[in-house]
């Protein structure tokens, strides 16, 4: 392949990186004198734009077929354009969500960061290679880090900064570390490679160097989609971003990230997996492998995330332990054959991505208008600002997974998916009754907030009104995960016919 | 553990990599270089201090030996028995081993420059690294380290300006320095000193249009690098009392003296070997001296071996005269502007210069 | 040469484990140089002269100079330094006890994987090559992280001047 056809291949992320670099350039160069909430909308504008063409090359790229760039850095398949569709989508909601209140003065620098983020999860995505995921990955952390600090003249925002950054220097190192020890002992960088050399070599899967390899590198995961214990930064984190880039925190990287662990597990390393099943009666059977520490990260996240959810006073915190717990939801499904249990992830992120961000931008357009994003200032809000409860409602329920909504077949995908690891013995439905206990567990915190929206006494004032920038989009997610919810099977067969193009 | 046997196996290993001739010539190099550098360094004090004299219409010291031609040698006896005052307030290790590793860098940047051609049959460089001028940059990097602890560990005031003043500086102009070599390289193909003073045969390198504007900015950049006037800001006198040399005096103080001096020949021995030919000579030599002269045997050399070596050092001696000449004739930038010229001017000058170096050689292909 | 790398690697372990156990921050920088210069001469050791001298020029003479700047702008003073945590350090200490004897015995209990000694030239031709051919991708995007991260930093640490 030559550098012209590798042009061809990366428009999509050149259109995004021009866009950055106007941005950047156009806000010091023409607006530095304009209003900021003027130039919060032209460069908002601008950024949707690069969006809007990146989004056109990767339709059309659907077309072109399949490609493999040197090793896997560059792997052009529908899947992968599908998923990168779906984070500028959710790039493009973040941006309609900032559009109407700038986070701070810097609106170039803010835009532009968050093009990088994007980016990164483009890349992070798109790449089957060791090397590629962690550059990637870095790029988005980067730019996300420096997101989360944004709003400056706030103390809180600072400290989850810092907590983020902090977590996240310590477990990129981890991440480093691992990648390196997997080089070592397979030789190869790209993951069909590494899947390669199981098959050569009938001891690589119980091979130590690789064992430590992948356990570092799921730090370094671990730490991406939060999962106990490498989740304490999230709720800091989110708490102290502007709800907006909590939002785009909580959904696009989370997308990105899970992408890249399914694919490093399931298509890299899938045979040192090893066994954590407790087959009836109570016969644990735990062999080294990646599966008992995904098991373990998976029931203490489940357990924690939910529990800890129940004692939040703050939304956003709600909202950071309760991803802490989906994202233990989903690694269950990890166990589950290699196309169901991709099926079911892939469904249900871009679910929760989609109902999450619907989320925050309830809290975007409320929060200030209500005096705070403390649970209890929401309080009657339904009398306020009638449709948008409505939408809290949808989102609150299919993040519960209430039937008829997408989250509820989303969960019933990921657990099918996990009792089916281990069908004989149903080895994994340790974990699938935890997720259901604390899926039930969850309806009592996300209920609560429903409650506090609709039944407590209403604060004072008059109706609020919702910038369209803002309602429009949520809107959509409502209508998406509403139909998602009636038709799973549209999405389910998507995602399968993509996979079955790989 | 670490047991004799091991120890002589260690030696014979490093005997029989390298040789016991090619140990003992190696030796005999540094030594020669590292007396004839040091000499050196201490005539240049005495060549400022005359320049400068003559600049202003002065005299300049000329009591000590003929037109004070053993000042150096007083100077260094005044250095040696000075009492050795250590301030109370200061940071004793690092006060101390703040100006050893100014010095040490000085020093050791030298090793890769080719100062002649070859002398019975010996490369006259004391090594030759593929990765030479790298090495240069790499070690040179870490004159700063003596800047700034020295200037931290003295706990004063104009010490701490100056240390902090010189980091920021020398950081900022090595990035500008470091890009304007690479039209160089790109040209030449290769990082080793010898082979781009081999290149040169023909036609010096300032020559090339690419490379005058590289050589410029270049040459700029080591006066910062070595903190030398006009980028003088971590030891402005006027401003900083001295800045971080503030606080010492005696040898400790000399040997800061002398890593700025070893510094700036340094610097221009690396501009001559990289512009100007090293120690080609423009003109053809006569037949005669390529004749081998056996007379000291076992040695058997050609005296053309000494023109060349005579040649880089007339060359080097010239830009240490530009150094000199620059110091007492421009006055000395802002801090601001000093910034503004290194990462406003120099870097998107050096950054172009490789983009047109990199059309340039297209096109001529 | 199995000797130097004993002595290297010995060397900057110890450095590394004095730059953890060190309570002043500027000492700390300069055993870290150390640390730096040792993994340079392993460097050496493997015939890669390049990466060695890139190991000086970029993290001993570029990163740790502006570390040192920071520290020294910080001037955190002796006094200052927070107590040490006797219980925070147990934990540590055993949790990182508790690694080693892992580690450990993974180690002894497996063979490191040999693979054929790669017939790798380590000079700055090869690697500019392979930069630009098969991984220039992962070097591209460094180039946008940095800037991200440049674009960060100077945003972050500027003064807000309203």
């Amino acid at each position: 392949m030559n550098y012209t056809s590798l042009f061809g291949y990366l428009l999509g992320e050149v259109v995004l990186t021009a866009a950055a670099f106007v941005i950047l350039i156009a806000d010091v160069m023409c607006h530095r004198k304009d209003d900021v909430g003027a130039r919060n909308q032209r460069m908002a504008w601008w950024t949707l734009t690069g969006l809007f063409l990146a989004a056109v090359v990767y339709a059309i790229q659907f077309a072109q077929g399949n490609a493999n760039f040197a090793d896997g850095t560059l792997v052009i398949n529908p899947l992968n354009l599908f998923f990168k569709e779906v984070i500028l989508v959710i790039t493009a909601i973040t941006v309609f969500f900032s559009m109407e209140e700038p986070v701070s003065k810097h609106v170039g620098e803010y835009y532009a960061m968050i093009l990088f983020a994007a980016i990164g999860m483009a890349f992070l995505v798109t790449s089957e290679n060791l090397l590629m995921i962690f550059v990637s990955i870095e790029l988005l952390s980067l730019s996300l880090y420096a997101l989360v600090g944004f709003q400056k003249q706030i103390l809180r925002s600072a400290e989850g900064a810092m907590k983020y950054f902090a977590f996240g220097a310590v477990s990129a190192a981890f991440l480093l570390f691992g990648l390196s020890y997997i080089y070592g002992a397979t030789n190869s960088l790209s993951l069909p490679a590494i899947a390669e050399t199981f098959k050569g070599d009938p001891l690589m899967a119980r091979s130590p160097v690789l064992l430590i390899g992948i356990l570092f590198t799921l730090v370094g995961f671990g730490f991406k989609i939060a999962v106990v214990p490498f989740h304490l930064w999230a709720p800091d984190a989110y708490e102290g971003a502007a709800a907006p880039v909590a939002g785009f925190v909580a959904s696009g990287s989370k997308v990105a990230s899970f992408v890249a662990l399914t694919k490093f597990l399931l298509l890299g390393v899938a045979p040192a997996a090893g066994a954590a099943t407790i087959s009836f009666p109570f016969t644990p059977h735990f062999t080294p492998g990646w599966a008992p520490v995904i098991a373990l990260m998976a029931f203490i996240s489940m357990v924690w995330g939910n529990l800890a959810a129940i004692t939040q006073t703050n939304l956003k915190r709600l909202l950071a332990y309760s991803s802490v717990a989906h994202a233990g939801y989903i690694l269950v499904a990890l166990f589950g054959a290699k196309a169901w249990g991709q099926t079911a992830i892939y469904f249900y992120i871009i679910v929760y991505a989609l109902t999450n961000l619907g989320a925050f931008g309830v809290v975007t357009a409320l929060a200030n208008k209500v005096g705070g994003d403390d649970i209890r200032c929401f309080a009657g809000v339904w009398r306020r600002a009638p449709g948008l409860t409505v939408l809290m409602m949808i989102f609150m329920l299919s993040l519960a997974g209430i039937p008829p909504l997408a989250g509820f077949f989303g969960k019933f995908y990921l657990f099918a998916a996990g009792l089916a690891a281990d069908q004989m013995q149903l080895g994994y439905l340790w974990l699938v009754i935890t997720a259901i206990l604390m899926s039930a567990v969850s309806f009592y915190y996300y209920l609560q907030v429903l409650r506090v929206f609709y039944v407590n006494p209403a604060s004072r004032g008059g109706p609020i009104s919702i910038c369209p920038c803002q309602r429009w989009p949520m809107t959509v997610i409502a209508l998406i995960i509403f139909l998602i919810g009636w038709y799973p099977t549209a999405l389910l067969d998507w995602i399968q016919g993509f996979l079955q193009r790989v | 553990m670490m047991t004799e046997p091991m120890i002589a196996g260690l030696w014979t290993d490093t005997v029989s990599f390298f040789g016991v001739h090619a140990v003992a010539v190696v030796l005999l190099k540094i030594a020669v270089v590292l007396f004839a550098l040091l000499g050196l360094v201490s005539y240049t004090v005495l060549a400022e201090r005359r320049i400068s004299a003559f600049i202003q219409d002065r005299l300049g010291p000329n009591r000590v030996g003929w037109f004070g031609l053993l000042q150096p040698v007083a100077d260094s006896f005044k250095f040696l028995l000075k009492e050795n005052v250590m301030p109370a307030h200061v940071n004793r290790i690092y006060y101390v081993l703040a100006p050893c590793i100014a010095l040490a860098p000085a020093l050791l940047t030298f090793i890769v420059i080719p100062f002649g051609n070859t002398l019975a049959g010996e490369p006259m460089v004391i090594a030759n690294l593929n990765v030479g001028v790298l090495w240069m940059f790499s070690i040179a990097s870490l004159g700063v380290y003596g800047i700034v602890l020295g200037g931290w560990a003295s706990n004063s005031k104009y010490p701490f300006l100056g240390g902090i003043r010189s980091s920021a500086q020398m950081i900022s102009y090595e990035i500008s320095m470091g890009l304007s070599l690479i039209p160089v390289f790109m040209h030449v193909g290769s990082l080793n000193l010898t082979e781009i003073v081999n290149a040169q045969s023909h036609r010096w390198l300032f020559l090339h249009p690419n490379l005058f504007l590289a050589f410029l900015i270049f040459m700029i950049s080591s006066f910062a690098e070595t903190n030398r006037l006009p980028f003088d800001l971590p030891e402005s006198e006027q401003e900083l009392v001295g800045g971080y040399h503030t606080e010492y005096g005696s040898m400790k103080f000399a040997l800061f003296f002398l890593a700025e001096y070893a510094n700036m020949i340094t610097a221009s021995a690396l501009m001559v070997t990289l512009f100007f030919g090293g120690w080609q000579v423009p003109f053809a030599l006569p037949e005669s001296l390529s004749h081998p002269v056996t007379w000291l045997a076992p040695f058997v050399f050609q005296p053309v071996g000494f023109v060349y070596i005579l040649s880089f050092f007339l060359k080097m001696l010239l830009f240490l005269g530009v150094f000199i000449w620059i110091r007492w004739t421009l006055p000395r930038f802002r801090y601001d502007q000093l910034m503004n010229l290194g990462w406003k001017v120099f870097l998107p000058m050096a950054l172009a210069n490789v983009f047109v170096m990199g059309i340039w050689m297209a096109l001529s292909v | 040469m199995n000797l130097l790398f004993y002595i290297f690697s010995g060397l900057m372990l110890l450095c590394a484990a004095l730059v953890v156990a060190n309570r002043h921050p500027v000492t700390s920088a300069m055993l870290l140089i150390l640390v730096f210069f040792f993994m340079a001469g392993l460097f050496v050791l493997l015939e890669a002269f390049f990466l060695a001298v890139i190991q000086v020029l970029v993290y001993a003479g570029a990163v740790m100079v502006l570390f040192l700047f920071v520290m020294m702008l910080l001037d955190i003073r002796s006094s200052q330094i927070r107590r040490q945590n006797a219980p925070a350090m147990l934990a540590g200490l055993s949790v990182g006890f508790a690694f080693w004897v892992e580690f450990w015995l993974i180690l002894r209990h497996s063979a490191l994987p040999v693979g054929a000694p790669m017939n790798f030239d380590a000079g700055i031709r090869p690697i500019g090559k392979l930069l630009f051919s098969e991984f220039v991708l992962p070097f591209e995007i460094t180039s946008l992280l940095l800037l991200a991260a440049l674009v960060g930093v100077v945003l972050l640490s500027q003064k807000e001047t309203r």
